[in-house]
């Protein structure tokens, strides 16, 4: 394996070229995968040194541009605003543990797609979108589109996360993310993330290869854990060491409640 | 076979050579190549944070952290923290505390600690509890960890 480190984006887009490729973010699941033996590249190309993924811009209409290369912990950081950056910001900071959240980037945690993480639930529920760069341009999809699978994405070979958008979300709206985990830091068991004002927009992680998104009008309690049953009935969970499908299926629906009721105290 | 990358790392205020393949982490580069040891080596996937070292001041693991990639960021591991062969604030509580059981995990609690401290001299007990979140100690001897944080703490007061 040989490793480089470019300043800009086009030396960066020409390494990926090499044959097995793979950018080096954070290096917080890459290289744990990588130390398992789970994953080989023959060429790490790493993104710290290239400055244009960094940073967090505000946009005008209250919504976020974030640099690809933005760690957890900067996210954690953010002041409270719009409930789509707020959203964000609550999920990072129950990613893992300080020292990931340190190095760790929304980047690398995307593009890893793990199943049970917890920027993909916030990312849908928030409707935000990804940005894309290659040799051959910029191109924008929207989170939901952008997840495809168990640790899948829309990349295609020679792609960059460039950055993530994230809109404000509706004027009066307010966020909240539920995650129920076997210990502070672990992947989620199951997780919910809701931007709710009169309705409420949710999305379900941990239930599936990809969080499950759904639209609520009626956010009193029985209707959201009747919602919550619903979704749980037609999701596919995993059964694995954290818990059974059973389980994650049974507790969905208490999650999805607590989730827009921390949104949004009054149906 | 699989080439050499020569790296210059700063650890613990000192230019070190570094000639490691580029798979080579930095807790590799640490305990096989400069023989520093005091970095323990447990899960080796960024789980029980045994390896714990600071980059740049900040917490990191070093299981997780590729030598190649470290650059110019200075790295201090628990042979460092003391200074001068003496044992750190947080390290006398430790001992003081009888907050070492086994001792495995015990490096990556005092790195912990450290980060916190130096920016929280009086953290309270939620505050140590989530600086210690990702450090584990099988012989679950948390409470007294803990409490050797707080008598710390209290210290400061």
């Amino acid at each position: 394996m040989d490793y480089v480190a470019p300043t800009t984006l086009e030396e960066a887009y020409r390494a990926l070229e090499a044959e097995d490729a793979r950018c080096l973010a954070g290096g917080q699941s890459l290289v744990a995968m990588m130390n398992l033996g789970l994953a080989s590249p023959a060429r790490l190309v790493g993104l710290r040194r290239i400055e244009p993924l960094r940073g967090v811009a505000r946009r005008p209409d209250g919504g976020l541009r974030i640099g690809a290369m933005t760690t957890h912990a900067e996210l954690a950081a953010l002041e409270a605003g719009a409930a789509g950056p707020a959203l964000l910001a609550q999920a990072a900071r129950v990613v893992a543990y300080p020292a990931v959240r340190a190095w760790g980037t929304i980047g690398g945690s995307i593009a890893h797609a793990d199943p049970a993480a917890d920027y993909p639930v916030a990312l849908l529920a928030a409707g935000a979108s990804i940005e894309i760069g290659s040799a051959r341009g910029v191109r924008q999809l929207a989170a939901r589109d952008f997840f495809r699978g168990f640790f899948e994405t829309a990349l295609a070979p020679g792609e960059i996360v460039t950055a993530v958008h994230v809109p404000p979300g509706p004027a009066g709206a307010r966020a909240a993310y539920e995650k129920l985990s076997l210990v502070a830091g672990d992947f989620a068991i199951v997780s919910v993330a809701a931007i709710a004002g009169p309705a409420a927009q949710v999305a379900v992680g941990g239930c599936g290869p990809t969080p499950i998104l759904s639209a609520l009008a009626d956010l009193g309690d029985d209707a959201l854990l009747e919602a919550g049953r619903s979704i749980a009935a037609a999701s596919d969970p995993p059964s694995d060491h954290r818990a059974s499908a059973a389980y994650r299926r049974r507790v969905l629906p208490e999650l999805l409640r607590r989730a827009v009721r921390g949104a949004h105290p009054r149906p | 076979m699989n080439p050499k990358l020569h790296s210059v790392l700063t650890i613990n205020g000192e230019r070190r050579d570094v000639l490691a393949p580029a798979s080579a982490t930095l807790l590799d580069a640490l305990r096989s190549v400069l023989g520093l040891t005091g970095t323990k080596r447990g899960c080796n996937h960024g789980v029980c944070g045994a390896c714990t070292v600071l980059l740049d001041g900040k917490l990191a693991r070093a299981c997780l952290t590729l030598a190649a990639d470290v650059g110019e960021r200075a790295v201090v591991t628990i042979e460092g923290i003391g200074g001068n062969g003496g044992l750190s604030p947080v390290q006398r509580a430790l001992v003081e505390h009888g907050a070492i059981q086994c001792g495995f995990c015990t490096p990556g609690v005092v790195i912990a600690l450290s980060e916190l401290f130096a920016r929280d001299p009086r953290p309270d007990r939620g505050a140590i509890r989530g600086a210690l979140s990702g450090n584990l100690c099988r012989c679950s001897g948390y409470a007294k960890i803990v409490e050797a944080a707080e008598r710390l703490a209290g210290e400061a007061r």
